[in-house]
């Protein structure tokens, strides 16, 4: 093992490298497309032996890394926001057939107007889609996660998408630390699964009748819930190599919390200063950064929120007429009532420790009771 | 030649009595053999290949979104190269709204890459799954649900062919299922090739064009006779005329089918001079791509 310095882009190229990649499938958009240049670079120099489609655009993109996957190949893509849209339709498709495609998202608000900055509304507009969502808080993280998703995608036979804010992970240059081959025997293992076969030809995704749909669709939920299980297991299996452990959420700050500040994303590191400044003033706090979303880590969540006297949940997304996704999420999933959520942060806006610190502090001190919008107007 | 006796499509698919495509399907695989992979977009085939737990075709299908069909056709062909996996013919299979509308730009996409795929577009001229509404290969004075009379279909047929001819790609050939030898020959061809190859397929729809079902033959037979569905192919760019038409009255495809029974005398006159105008066009490429 050895650290390098790497922005977030370049941490998924590097670990896409080392994932033995058979199928690469994808179209530049601005903040993802360093990913796809370092790989074409790792090829054009001979350093890996993937192939890569030139798709001319994001919806062939998902369908090219869809038939690459059906057919038994390693698929990695990668997108952001008006390209993650336009795979929409494609993305129920590649998780209904149950291909074990690995996406990153470069996390970019959604135009109009156009904004090429971080924002999560992009990916979890795509929530439903069946794909498992991981997001990442820092370079090192998206550079586990690569080899995680790979594992976690072939063990569920369901698509996995690693979400990172757009520049202020994708850009960002942080020390990571990086495998020579620890991370060789990790990786190569594939499970066996039911591929396009000339020998065996059956038809997939062939039109079912409701007494057959239903059935296919539960079995995928199903699938889904169990790949909660599958994470821990593998994550498990990952720290024995890297010594770094993941799991659905991660905690930081006081065990005794009687505040807590959820967030998904960047802000998470952010808001370790945040929580570190609330329990040095006496109020004892923790920080619960949401990493697994799809499956909805709803048994951790219980177990980190249960005993907390006030939740404050940073959203770094907002869906028109209700407010933050996540804030909503942790509501409807936990049934609790003492809960504000904070949009804050779209397109990219600035979001610093002390105003997650102070807004924190409010709400825990009753003074802000409702929803609220956190920007520099306040 | 010898048409290849066996037969791998199989019986009790579920295509309406007299259906092109489906005839065209078997006749396909008796060329490509079972080495074959298939994709099938939304389209009548979705329904004629079977239901859930059933495969018709008998080899591999992957049905997938309806634009999608060459993409997902390239997936798979650079799947398997990656694999090593290279004796096994990769096929989109689409109808025209597949092809000519919502299909184009993956289909422009595979043709620009040159992927290694024969993409094979069953032309039955409008949307027959979704019941009988135009495409842009609908034919000028067809009826449709969306161009019910007097609103006939009013523009010209989208050339297809030549479109992708733009594209610069090795083989491009139209087959219908009344010329079999032809046809086979053509599909054996584009397996031989290596590159974007496309079969477009003149593919009569008894309950689409309103015609008995015994008739599909003869349906096939006049459109290339009329000179409406020329039988030609081009070869890395060099055109080849396969039938001259014996441009036998217009009337006499037109009247077979129902969806032509209200076309006005001028546009059955416009039809004719357009089948004339691209008749001299592509003779002159003939002679002068050669
Ligand atoms: C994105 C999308 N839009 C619309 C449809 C509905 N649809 C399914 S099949 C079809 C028509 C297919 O027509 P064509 O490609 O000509 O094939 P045919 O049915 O005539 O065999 C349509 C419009 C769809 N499945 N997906
Ligand atoms: S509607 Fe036409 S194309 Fe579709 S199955 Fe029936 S005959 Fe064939």
């Amino acid at each position: 093992m050895k650290k390098l310095v790497l922005g977030g882009n370049d941490a998924v190229a590097y670990a896409v490298k080392q994932s033995r990649v058979d199928v690469v499938s994808a179209y530049p958009i601005t903040p993802q497309t360093s990913i796809i240049e370092k790989v074409a670079s790792f090829i054009a120099k001979g350093e890996i032996n993937t192939k890569f489609i030139r798709v001319e655009s994001e919806h062939s993109a998902m369908a090219a890394a869809m038939g690459a996957s059906a057919s038994g190949s390693r698929v990695f893509t990668a997108t952001s926001s008006q390209g993650l849209l336009l795979m929409h339709e494609v993305l129920h498709w590649a998780a209904g057939a149950g291909l074990p495609i690995v996406m990153a998202n470069a996390n970019r608000a959604v135009a109009p107007p156009w904004s090429i900055w971080a924002e999560q509304t992009d990916s979890l507009s795509q929530r439903d889609t069946g794909w498992i969502q991981l997001y990442a808080s820092n370079s090192q993280e998206v550079y586990d996660l690569v080899f995680i998703a790979f594992r976690l995608a072939e063990a569920s036979l369901t698509p996995v998408m690693i979400c990172m804010d757009g520049f202020l992970l994708t850009h960002t240059k942080e020390p990571v630390e990086v495998f020579d081959n620890e991370i060789d025997e990790f990786i190569s293992y594939k499970p066996e699964r039911d591929i396009l076969d000339v020998d065996k030809p059956k038809a997939f995704g062939a039109l079912a009748f409701p007494k057959d749909y239903m059935p296919i669709r539960i079995k995928q939920h199903e699938k889904m819930l169990g790949s909660i299980d599958k994470f821990k297991t593998i994550a498990d299996e990952f720290s024995l190599i890297s010594k770094r452990s993941y799991g659905p959420i991660y905690q930081y700050g006081n065990e005794n919390a009687k505040l807590a500040i959820v967030v998904s994303g960047s802000i998470s590191e952010t808001a370790h200063l945040s929580v570190d400044a609330l329990n040095d003033e006496g109020i004892p706090s923790k920080l619960v950064k949401i990493t697994m979303f799809r499956p909805f880590p709803k048994e951790a969540l219980k177990k980190s929120l249960d005993g907390v006297d006030k939740i404050v949940v940073f959203d770094r997304n907002i869906s028109m007429g209700k407010g933050g996704i996540f804030k909503d999420e942790i509501v409807g999933s936990l049934g609790l009532g003492n809960v504000v959520g904070v949009v804050c942060g779209l397109g990219g806006y600035d979001v610093n420790d002390m105003d997650i610190k102070e807004t924190a502090k409010s709400v825990f001190e009753g003074k802000i009771k409702q929803d609220t919008i956190l920007w520099g107007e306040k | 030649m010898i048409i290849p006796t066996q037969e791998i499509m199989q019986p009790n698919h579920l295509a309406c009595p007299g259906c092109g495509a489906a005839l065209a399907m078997r006749y396909a695989l008796k060329a490509l053999g079972r080495k074959t992979i298939i994709v099938i977009p939304a389209c009548c085939w979705t329904v004629i290949n079977g239901p859930w737990g059933k495969n018709y075709a008998g080899v591999p299908v992957f049905h997938t979104a309806f634009e999608t069909t060459a993409a997902v056709a390239a997936g798979i062909r650079t799947s398997l190269e990656a694999q090593g996996k290279n004796d096994i013919t990769v096929m989109g299979w689409a109808g025209d709204g597949g092809t000519f509308d919502i299909g184009l730009q993956a289909l422009s996409g595979a043709a620009e890459r040159n992927d290694d795929i024969i993409y094979v577009c069953y032309d039955n001229e409008a949307y027959m799954n979704t019941g009988i509404q135009r495409s842009s290969a609908t034919p000028v004075g067809a009826e449709t649900t969306t161009t019910p009379a007097p609103l006939l279909k009013d523009r010209p047929k989208k050339d297809l062919m030549e479109i992708v001819a733009a594209h610069s790609v090795p083989y491009i050939a139209s087959a219908t299922i009344a010329y079999p030898t032809d046809f086979i020959k053509k599909f054996e061809k584009a397996k031989s090739k290596r590159g974007f190859k496309l079969i477009h397929i003149f593919s009569p729809c008894p309950p689409g064009h309103k015609f008995a079902e015994n008739k599909t033959i003869d349906v096939s037979k006049l459109a290339v006779e009329t000179g409406i569905f020329p039988l030609y192919e081009i070869e890395d760019g060099v055109y080849k005329i396969n039938k001259k038409p014996k441009f036998r009255p217009i009337e006499e495809y037109l009247s077979l089918q129902g969806r032509f029974k209200n076309i006005p005398k001028e546009q059955m006159r416009a039809i004719e001079e357009a089948i004339q105008m691209k008749w001299q066009r592509l003779q002159a490429k003939a002679e002068y791509l050669k």
